[in-house]
């Protein structure tokens, strides 16, 4: 799909979401299924498979979020996987991610931890990260086992790595 | 006595008496002689010429067969004598076409060998390298794989060494990390 499509359809999520005074939450839980989205084949194949049909993969969004998500977020998705754009909807949510923080003058800051982090826990890394990079951030938290322990942090397109895959992985290539 | 007198005389003698056993009367003889002079004679000059003809023409017959036999002699003589040169160039190209069976054998059985050996030389050596070769990838195999799963123990064993105070440490350390690098 072309940029302007995609800056479109992520204008258009993020006004509806505006619009109903959810843009927080449905902001936050749009993040977390984009990176579900990204890190399950087998999700990503049943949205995207043009072979089965709009109301069945949409069905599958309102199975897999209903009743953990918010009503308006499933919506979304659904509509961006019932218009034949599932496969471009980690970067549509990114976009609208990114123009909620801009509009909050706040830089998005992609945490990945291997275990869930506590509301303290992220406000401290908040603070931590807006006094690393000089800017307030809006964090998005991903669990992620992969990096087996620690922190991993991007904002923009600064990394701050501290995780224990990456520990190990030097150690591996020193050895 | 003349001739008739004798002749008529004769007639008074029995002829079927003779005056001698072994020799005739004079007068036979004599009448004989004469008419054997005269036969003789008239075959002379007259049966002379054919036979003398006949006797020359059957010498010069004779004589041919005489150059002929010896033409056929010295002919069978002169194709004995080849057939005895040709037998001895038999034996000898005999000889020749044998000592170069011979040696075309013998060059053949060096060239076999050398090229048996040869190519015996170079498959041992393919083989050296091929095992070599199997040598080393398996061993490289062996240290990707020991390396592989030495990878896969440290990943596991880190993990199961990253407990939850660890991994609260560790979000800890990083984010007093964080904080004190601004």
């Amino acid at each position: 799909m072309s940029d302007a499509r995609i800056e479109g359809y992520a204008r258009a999520l993020f006004e509806i979401a505006r619009a109903e005074g959810t843009l927080d939450e449905v902001e936050d839980e749009l993040f977390r299924f984009a990176r579900s989205y990204e890190s399950s084949d087998a999700l990503r194949s049943a949205l995207t498979d043009e072979m089965v049909p709009a109301e069945r993969r949409q069905a599958v969004v309102e199975s897999l979020l209903g009743g953990k998500s918010t009503a308006t977020t499933i919506q979304l998705i659904s509509m961006v996987v019932g218009s034949g754009r599932g496969r471009d909807l980690p970067e549509i949510i990114d976009r609208l991610v990114a123009r909620a923080s801009e509009s909050k003058d706040l830089a998005v800051a992609e945490v990945r931890s291997a275990v869930a982090l506590s509301d303290d826990q992220q406000q401290r890394l908040a603070a931590a990260l807006a006094n690393a990079t000089g800017r307030q951030v809006n964090l998005k938290v991903v669990i992620d086992p992969s990096i087996i322990g620690g922190i991993v942090a991007t904002v923009g397109d600064t990394v701050i790595d501290g995780s224990v895959r990456t520990r190990v992985e030097e150690l591996k290539s020193r050895l | 006595m003349n001739l008739f007198a004798v002749i008529v005389g004769a007639g008074d003698v029995d002829p079927a008496q003779s005056l001698n056993w072994l020799f005739p009367a004079t007068s036979e003889l004599i009448y004989g002689g004469l008419a054997s002079i005269i036969i003789f004679s008239l075959i002379y000059k007259f049966a002379g010429p054919a036979a003398k003809k006949g006797l020359a023409d059957r010498t010069a017959k004779i004589q041919a067969e005489l150059d002929g036999a010896e033409q056929a002699l010295s002919s069978a003589n002169a194709e004995a004598a080849e057939i005895r040169r040709a037998a001895g160039d038999i034996a000898a190209e005999r000889q020749r076409l044998l000592a170069e069976a011979d040696s075309q054998a013998s060059a053949l059985l060096a060239d076999g060998r050398a090229r048996l050996s040869a190519e015996i030389a170079d498959m041992e050596s393919r083989a050296e390298s091929e095992i070599m070769g199997m040598s080393g990838r398996m061993g490289d195999e062996l240290r990707v794989e020991v390396g592989r799963l030495s990878s896969e123990a440290v990943d596991r064993l880190v993990a199961d060494t990253v407990d939850g105070a660890t991994q609260q440490a560790l979000i800890e350390d990083f984010i007093r990390k964080v904080g004190a690098g601004s």
